[in-house]
């Protein structure tokens, strides 16, 4: 008997999944946990692995097309079985035009008798993680008038899921009218009806990707709900290059970046101040237990922040190897969601742009990001005479509902001592 | 412009037909020499003597059946029915007969019947004496249900209503006789259409639609909501049937939030059609589901307090229209 194979739920955000391409074609058996797929979610491209043993009998969303989530994309059975002759009605139903705003129906979508569960490590991700992420797969409830206007105005309600003022969270009109007048929308004077504003004549009109959606989303709400505050330093990083000239030195072909010593002094900086390594989820503080490192990599068009697990734990080389491994896959696109979510604190590192200072949005629901600028050679006052020093600019932001500003200096004021005095990244 | 009561306002109306047209009669228990339970045809027996005022026998399932039969052969008959309760009796007529001789002759014979008779409840009449059955009438093809709430209005739809070819059912209100208004002086060709509802008054928060005596109930729950700063468009339907759906799709697309209010049940009532023809045509325009507000879901009772607690009084409309409200994050 032919089944639907459904567009899984991959990530807590997804609401629509391009198939990169298939691995199992038409008339191809399978075995289960073999990879049929890989599919592009708004974070990364998955593997999409089956659950049980079969034989593709019909594709339906081809390679580099999308389907919403729990939308058939492809027909299996047993080796030899016809598609049933209705299939090419399912087919040409494309992805439906409105999104599916209810995560709940999706979700329900997954356990269908049809479908096949994604990988296991993709579905552990989907549940709330250990270090208090929460409210991500809260129900996306909409009422009718508030999803026109919020289209209307081009402004994503996904990051509000749950929060809006109605029955269950139930995001209504009064909350989108707020958004709006608090600037949700792309600024436009007309208000909610207003339609968007048209870009100046000869631009050229691109779709977002689904990476770039889900920047785009997050970075707007992290902007908007999370109360950012700065502290600024300045740190001598001598000791620091010197130190990695003598290890680069020493261990033969390897090569420890000045980034990798940041992040193992910002690990133990963390695990030094649990005041400032705690995330506000909810009305309560959610304290980590290890330092998950995220580490912002530009691409060509965007960035993703694949997360070092327990760098508290791991040496500088070890720290080294993994980020390595890491930024190489994160530019390949071949991340896996786990491997981009969970963080607990992240490190952006623009010094190789020439940028002397910036301030980084936080990245929810991490509660803190280390801005970090380039490094340069400076003449310093020290003991009374005047030497060149290589001096570092950075900006750490906070979540001022997580940490009080004395805990982001503290914070600051240890990632500043164990980099001047770089011995101790080897302790 | 004359300052008159709801129950001279349909006196009126009665006395110009009676004068204008004299196919037109009236027919019903005590209306003549008694002039009326609710002293609706006062004064009229002595002007237009007993055969265009003729009083029947307690017999509801007859004189219906001899209104339809005088409408069939060409007169105008007004029947009144001293209370909606006692229509029950004469089902058979109206629903079988009058509702139905216009399709079953192949639309050869009209009924032009007015059946002119209050429903209503709050003076412990128990049970069976204080029912608003008008949306079983107005479920049903072939029948005119029509049910004012203004002065205004009972003078021109009784009037609009004897010069129909179809069958009507007039709802009155017990409540209603002694409201006061104006009325055009001595208009004979002052009517008021069947199937407009009428925006009685404007606002931008919450369309709160009712019809008969609670349009009245609405508008203090208007007021009271205003204080606070919400601004309720109330909407009288004024007729069931034709239902002028359109004038509430025009409030509610501008609301955004509807709530129906109406002295009977709200199961299968008035509010349960009009919400399922909002939620069709105005899905994308609402901000929560559509409310309603009816009678309490048993026999009215007779003891004063659960009288009191089985109307749909103002304070539950309000409390109604809050709790939508506050589901939309106003108020």
């Amino acid at each position: 008997m032919a089944e639907e194979l459904v567009m899984p739920r991959l990530s807590d955000t997804m609401e629509q999944g391009t198939i990169g391409r298939w691995l199992k074609r038409e008339g191809d058996a399978f075995a289960e946990g073999d990879v049929l797929a890989e599919i592009e979610t708004d974070k990364a491209l998955m593997e999409f692995q089956a659950y049980d043993s079969g034989t593709v009998l019909k594709i339906l969303v081809d390679d580099g097309e999308s389907a919403d989530l729990g939308a058939p994309i492809a027909l299996v059975g047993e080796a030899g079985e016809q598609a049933p002759a209705d299939a090419g009605k399912a087919e040409k139903k494309p992805a439906k035009k409105r999104k599916r705003e209810d995560s709940a129906a999706a979700e329900e979508a997954a356990p269908a008798p049809a479908a096949r569960e994604p990988e296991a490590p993709v579905r552990a991700a989907a549940a709330p993680s250990g270090n208090g992420r929460a409210g991500g797969s809260a129900a996306l409830r909409v009422s009718p008038i508030a999803r026109r206007m919020a289209d209307q105005a081009g402004i994503d309600l996904a990051p509000l899921a749950g929060r809006g003022s109605g029955p269950e969270g139930r995001i209504v009109k009064a909350d989108v009218e707020r958004l709006v007048k608090d600037g949700g929308a792309a600024e436009q004077p007309g208000g909610a009806d207003a339609p968007a504003a048209a870009p100046p004549a000869g631009s050229e009109l691109r779709d977002l990707t689904p990476m770039l959606k889900a920047v785009a989303a997050r970075m707007a709400h992290s902007k908007q709900t999370v109360p950012h505050f700065y502290v600024e330093s300045e740190i001598d990083m001598t000791r620091a290059l010197e130190l990695r000239k003598e290890l680069n030195d020493g261990l033969d072909g390897e090569r420890v970046s000045v980034n990798d010593l940041i992040v193992r002094a910002c690990a133990m900086a963390l695990i030094d101040h649990p005041q400032a390594h705690r995330s506000y989820v909810d009305g309560r503080h959610a304290y980590h237990a290890h330092a998950d490192i995220g580490i912002a990599v530009a691409l060509d068009d965007g960035l993703v922040v694949p997360v070092l697990r327990e760098a508290d734990t791991k040496s500088v080389r070890q720290i080294s190897r993994e980020t390595k491994d890491l930024v190489a896959r994160a530019r390949d696109g071949q991340l896996r969601q786990r491997e981009i979510e969970g963080g607990t604190f992240t490190v952006s590192n623009m010094g190789m742009f020439d940028v002397a200072n910036f301030e980084a949005i936080i990245n929810p629901p991490e509660s803190a990001i280390l801005a970090v600028g380039g490094t340069v050679p400076r003449a310093v006052p020290v003991d009374g005479d005047i030497r060149v020093r290589s001096l570092m600019r950075v900006t750490l932001s906070c979540d001022h509902r997580a940490c009080s500003g004395a805990d982001g200096a503290k914070l600051l004021q240890s990632v500043k001592r164990y980099l001047q005095a770089p011995s101790l990244l080897l302790a | 412009m004359a300052d008159v009561t709801y129950r001279e306002a349909l006196r009126r109306a009665l006395d110009e037909e009676l004068g204008r047209d004299d196919r037109v009669f009236l027919m019903g228990e005590e209306i003549g020499r008694f002039e009326g339970s609710y002293k609706v045809t006062a004064g009229l027996w002595e002007k237009y003597g007993p055969r265009r005022v003729r009083e029947t026998p307690i017999s509801e399932g007859g004189f219906v059946g001899a209104g339809i039969g005088a409408a069939m052969m060409g007169l105008r008959p007004v029947v009144e029915i001293m209370t909606i309760n006692f229509i029950l009796v004469a089902m058979d007529q109206v629903i079988n007969h009058a509702a139905k001789i216009h399709y079953m002759f192949g639309g050869t014979v009209a009924v032009p019947m007015v059946i002119r008779t209050p429903g209503g409840a709050g003076a412990q009449l128990t049970a069976q004496h204080s029912q608003s059955l008008e949306a079983w009438f107005a479920g049903t093809p072939g029948m005119k249900v029509v049910a004012p709430s203004s002065v205004a209005d009972a003078y021109g739809m009784l009037k609009t209503a004897i010069r129909d070819d179809d069958p009507v059912l007039f709802c009155e209100n017990l409540v209603l006789y002694n409201l006061s208004g104006t009325i055009p002086d001595e208009d004979e060709d002052y009517t008021v259409p069947f199937g407009k509802a009428a925006v009685v008054r404007e606002g931008d928060d919450l369309t709160l639609v009712a019809h008969s005596y609670t349009v009245q109930r609405a508008l203090r729950v208007a007021d009271a909501l205003a204080r606070d700063g919400v601004e309720t468009e109330v909407i009288d339907l004024r007729s069931l049937r034709p239902l002028d759906a359109e004038t509430v799709a025009e409030s509610v697309h501008k609301t955004n939030r509807a709530l129906i209010a109406e002295e009977g049940w709200s199961t299968y009532g008035v509010g349960s059609e009009l919400a399922a023809r909002i939620h069709r045509v105005c899905f994308d325009d609402l901000d929560a589901p559509v409310e309603r507000v009816g009678q309490a879901e048993v026999p009215m009772p007779y003891a004063k307090p659960l009288e009191l607690a089985a109307l749909p009084l103002e304070s539950k409309i309000e409390a109604a229209a809050r709790n939508l409200l506050a589901d939309c994050g106003v108020l």
